[in-house]
């Protein structure tokens, strides 16, 4: 299990798991593939138990919400697909849907309603008290600015961004990419305004739509976090989850940025004193890389979307794809070609 | 000889519904009728977030997951156990550390904090939840879109709240994840004096954008994460922000009903 | 006449220009303010130069730590003098710890290293340590100033007051 647990495995496995998901939505939301899908996951953790640190690792108490929101996540995930699946179904058949039924007749919220929300509030009350009583909130030594612990982490729903700073500069991970992230968000209704599909679960007629945010959502965001949690140790080395975290695990890193590939290693000679010589391939293929795809994309695949959307939304939504697919990208550039940055300005704190 | 009366039994509840103090406080009787059923939303504030009738469809918990009203509740829970905690608490550096120890030990029932910190937990799960939710129904479609984008800014608001009062115990693991948060601040473009493009904003020779007058500083109220530090971060957490969400909340809560109340088919 | 006493349509439109700008004005002036609120002209923060002893203090070839913990310094001396690091890591600010053993600079948050002279190898560090302005001062003392740094990639470690010759 140590063995085999890498960034790169773990990435393109659960690449390869979302990929499934969404190609065969209706074999995989069946009860009773989600039951062994469950059963795995329990099964992984009884047995991780077992494991001194995997078990120390995954009940620190600031740890546990994650491990619980893994479950909550998974069994909504599996939930809202299953809805939308039924919900398919039923209009390929030319039968309305589940919530069409229902849409026309009214209810009174009070006690209806009310009394959901009285149920679900007094089962989180009693279920925090009793998180409150068991789990200690934890407290380390007063604060000390000359000692940064090993590994210092940020609050575990940031170690997503805290993730990205291994492959990004501190401006990109930490500034640009979470910007992009609240403007995408903010800009789904202004990009799917189809209002035929609003109200009720559906896959089949949203499927773009839906496996980009499944893709962000549990590829970029949570798998980032429980990289994050789980699998960083000291120095921000990587671990694997039944493996002790060494202090003096020596992990080469030697990084290398894309000038130094072509023009040492590729023309055998040293690198340009002007940095506007020597970044030019990189400046020169992020920009191709930002002008070119769109325009072929309008022409083909997003050929649709580009007559429906017009110009300037279509340009909006392509920047952000692309964008959300350089974090990958450049995940994956790291990892074959131990490439560090693109563009690399050290002068003017640029670095891509 | 004329029947003794019979003396009524006395019925408690109806002994407190007919009170004069219950009748003030509701205005409606107890609710039987689809009359004081409606009348118990309609005239009660906090009911009345709610419309008086909503669609059987969105009523269904299989539908909503109850995630947005929990949240809410959430929220309420953080109100409160906040406002403990804020008893005992003083936002210095030679206090704040002592104090968090002192709160476990010399309070009765000792798990106020816990309370706080694992409802904050909760609350990001809530919120993220709630828009999944929202997310995988469609609700944001038309004419729901600008409650979806008020509900975005709620959403990092509930990550800067609970990032803000991360800083509070002021022990190591406070300490460090808000350094390691707060010097991304450093790298913003043209604000952070370590971002591309603050290097072009001076005057001559002198940086206009330098570690005493960018972003970072800003927030931290000191080039480190020190004292100003720990002032500025409480004062956020405790009253900036809150208010800021109530706010959002309460414009983000009447849109659902102005833009046509919980979501439902065409 | 009512109509002379009308505004005409022009001058209503200035007069709604000269409302707005004025708003626009008396806005950006009360949220500088705001603004400016945010940056007090005192900090207080421990001094920024202090004195590290004396140059025979320090043994030739080692990482000298003395200062870390007070001053975030850490003293270098090579044979040819001394010279002054930051323990700031140039990533996101975190304090590297020295492994004497493996000859490294190595920063827990991320994993970036540097060599002894601060020059980065490993890891997301965008470039090298930062080193502090270091002289001597009348009594023979290394004085070590932390408010003038010399950054490498911008060739300031040539700069004479970055490195102390002995």
């Amino acid at each position: 299990m140590n063995s085999v647990s890498s960034p790169v495995t773990i990435f393109t496995g659960a690449i390869a798991v979302y990929f499934l998901f969404i190609t065969f939505p209706r074999q995989l939301t069946s009860p009773r593939a989600a039951l062994a899908i469950l059963g795995l996951g329990l099964a992984f953790f009884g047995i991780g138990l077992t494991d001194g640190h995997f078990r120390k690792i995954v009940t620190t108490p600031d740890n546990v919400p994650i491990v619980g929101m893994l479950f909550v996540f998974g069994y909504f995930t599996w939930f809202a697909m299953r809805k939308a699946v039924a919900n398919d179904i039923r209009m390929e058949k030319g039968e309305p849907t589940v919530e069409k039924l229902e849409t026309d007749e009214k209810v009174l919220v009070f006690p209806y309603l009310i009394f959901i929300e009285f149920v679900i509030a007094l089962v989180y009350a009693v279920g925090l008290v009793l998180w409150s009583i068991f789990l200690k909130a934890p407290l380390e030594e007063p604060a000390n600015p000359t000692v940064s612990p090993n590994p210092s982490k940020a609050p575990w729903y940031f170690l997503g961004l805290q993730e990205m700073l291994v492959y990004f500069d501190p401006w990109i991970a930490g500034v640009l990419l979470p910007t992009l992230i609240i403007l995408g968000l903010c800009a789904i209704p202004y990009l799917d305004r189809d209002p035929s599909t609003s109200g009720f679960y559906s896959f089949k007629g949203r499927k773009a739509v839906i496996s980009v945010y499944l893709f962000g959502f549990w590829i970029l965001w949570i798998l980032l976090i429980i990289v994050g949690t789980f699998l960083r140790g000291p120095n921000w080395n990587f671990f694997g989850p039944f493996e002790v975290w060494d202090v003096h695990k020596v992990v080469p890193l030697v990084n290398v940025n894309l000038s130094d590939l072509i023009f040492i290693k590729g023309l055998s000679r040293g690198l340009p004193k002007q940095w506007f010589i020597r970044e030019a391939p990189g400046i020169l293929l992020v920009l191709f890389y930002l002008a070119v795809p769109p325009a072929i994309l309008a022409k083909t695949v997003f050929k649709e979307a580009y007559k429906k959307l017009g110009a300037a939304r279509y340009g909006f939504l392509v920047m952000l794809l692309l964008l959300m697919c350089a974090l990958p990208i450049k995940m994956y550039l790291r990892w074959a070609f131990n490439l560090k940055y693109l563009v690399a300005i050290p002068e003017f704190f640029f670095n891509i | 000889m004329p029947e003794p009366e019979k003396k009524p039994r006395l019925d408690l509840g109806k002994f407190i519904t007919e009170s004069q103090l219950y009748k003030s406080m509701f205005r409606h009787g107890y609710s039987t009728s689809d009359r004081d059923r409606a009348l118990s939303v309609m005239t009660n504030v906090f009911f009345h977030l709610h419309p008086v009738k909503v669609r059987k469809s969105g009523a269904r918990f299989g539908f909503t997951w109850c995630a947005g009203g929990l949240s809410f509740f959430v929220f309420l829970t953080l109100v409160v156990s906040g406002i403990l905690l804020m008893f005992y608490y003083r936002p210095t550096v030679e206090y704040a550390y002592n104090d968090i120890v002192a709160l476990r030990e010399h309070v009765p029932f000792g798990i106020m904090r816990e309370l706080h910190r694992w409802g904050a937990h909760a609350m990001i799960i809530t919120v993220w939840l709630h828009m999944f939710r929202v997310f995988m129904t469609g609700s944001y479609k038309p004419p729901r879109e600008f409650n979806w984008v008020i509900g975005v800014i709620l959403l990092v608001l509930t990550m800067l709240l609970s990032f803000t009062g991360y800083l509070l115990p002021w022990d190591q693991l406070a300490m460090w994840a808000i350094t390691v948060g707060s010097n991304m601040a450093r790298a913003t473009p043209f604000l952070g004096h370590e971002g591309p493009g603050a290097a072009l904003l001076s005057i001559g020779d002198i940086p206009l954008v330098h570690s005493g007058s960018d972003v970072r500083f800003a927030l931290l109220g000191g080039r480190f994460v020190g004292a100003g530090a720990l002032l500025r971060f409480y004062i956020l957490h405790c009253v900036a922000i809150p208010t800021a969400a109530v706010v959002l909340m309460s414009v983000h809560f009447w849109r659902i009903r102005k833009d046509g109340g919980i979501s439902g088919p065409l | 006449m009512a109509e002379e006493s009308q505004m005409d349509r022009r001058s209503f439109l200035s007069w709604f220009g000269m409302a707005w700008l004025a708003f626009a004005a008396a806005t950006t002036g009360a949220l500088s303010i705001v603004l400016r609120a945010l940056f007090p002209n005192v900090v207080f923060e421990p001094p920024t130069s202090f004195k590290a002893g004396l140059p025979a203090d320090y043994e030739i070839g080692t990482v000298d730590e003395r200062w870390k913990e007070k001053y975030g310094v850490w003293m270098i001396r090579t044979p040819e003098g001394i010279y002054a690091l930051a323990t700031i890591c140039t990533h996101l600010g975190c304090t590297p710890n020295w492994l004497a053993a493996e000859n490294k600079f190595k920063c827990p948050c991320h994993g970036s290293g540097f060599y002894k002279t601060g020059i980065n190898f490993e890891g997301p560090a965008p470039r090298p340590l930062e080193r502090y302005r270091i002289a001597l001062a009348e009594d023979g003392q290394i004085l070590v100033d932390k408010s003038r740094k010399f950054q490498q990639e911008k060739g300031e470690w040539n700069n004479p007051e970055s490195f102390l010759n002995l």
